[in-house]
């Protein structure tokens, strides 16, 4: 299995590392994280770094995942990834707000390990 | 048309809302099924023991707040369930972690009433620690109060409404 560069960006560590288990029950066991704490710090991170897959929370302090994915695809910063925005936001609304910013996918919080799978390996390009 | 909860109002403070959200955050995230604890609705588990609280705002068509509270024996084995990992003390992960737990139950909780769903707004957790302190919530329409528990872990969950339109 291929390498798979993943960035997770989220203001709370302790969700980043729920992410990143559920990445690796997802049986992505060839993956490398990368963790952002903000949407700034997850720009700056694209500026120097090539990755495969994007997952950020929304409601952050400072620039909310909204702002972050729109700044990205803005800048053309990680053209072709997929990004998934995962939140306790749910309504339709917001779902179609995080598709209009650049957002492929959509995970509530609170999720199992099985809905992080079935929507990542949706989106990730088969080896 | 403005959009009114008004007509609504007995939705928002059903606290089997509540519960429904507590139960499902509970279950997911940590693997565990909590019970309401009754008998001890009226009674905050806070006092000289050092304890934490996490608040995130409502803010929208309803203003208020989600608020647990717990001690820091709970607390930690709340965080323990949740990131597989032990804590000695009530640190910034722990912390971080019932401020988490408030954040989707404050959101579990909004998503069970249409309107409020796409109307109300969520805060960042704020997260205090401490003994003896009192957190202060002038006159609110209304507040939903209970208490669970799983293995040793109590924990009290209020939704506070201070002003729903």
């Amino acid at each position: 299995m291929r390498e798979i560069q993943a960035l997770i960006v989220d203001d709370s560590s302790v969700m980043r590392k729920i992410v990143e288990r559920s990445l690796r029950q997802a049986g992505l066991e060839s993956l490398v994280v990368v963790e952002a704490g903000s949407g700034v710090e997850g720009l700056e991170t694209l500026k120097a770094k090539r990755v495969d897959l994007i997952l950020s929370d929304i409601n952050m302090p400072a620039m909310d995942g909204l702002e972050f994915v729109r700044q990205l695809r803005n800048q053309q910063l990680a053209e072709g990834v997929p990004v998934v925005m995962i939140t306790t936001e749910s309504s339709e609304e917001h779902v179609n707000q995080a598709i209009e910013a650049g957002a492929m996918g959509y995970i509530r919080k609170p999720f199992t390990a099985d809905q992080v799978k079935q929507k990542i390996l949706s989106l990730l390009p088969k080896a | 048309m403005t959009l009114s909860l008004r007509d609504s109002a007995h939705l928002v403070s059903d606290p089997e809302k509540l519960s429904l959200s507590v139960l499902e955050v509970f279950g997911t995230m940590l693997g565990v099924e909590c019970e309401p604890v009754e008998s001890c609705a009226s009674q905050p588990p806070v006092g000289a023991a050092e304890s934490v609280t996490a608040v995130v705002g409502f803010g929208g068509i309803l203003s208020g707040a989600c608020v647990i509270t717990c001690d820091d024996m709970s607390a930690r084995h709340i965080a323990s369930r949740m990131t597989g990992m032990a804590f000695e003390a009530l640190d910034d992960v722990v912390k971080d972690a019932i401020g988490e737990i408030c954040n989707m139950v404050a959101g579990a909780w909004k998503s069970r009433v249409p309107d409020l769903a796409a109307n109300c707004g969520l805060s960042v957790p704020a997260v205090i620690t401490g003994r003896d302190y009192n957190l202060h919530m002038q006159s609110p329409e209304f507040r939903v109060v209970r208490v669970y528990r799983f293995d040793a872990a109590n924990f009290q969950v209020a939704i506070v409404c201070d002003e729903l339109l």
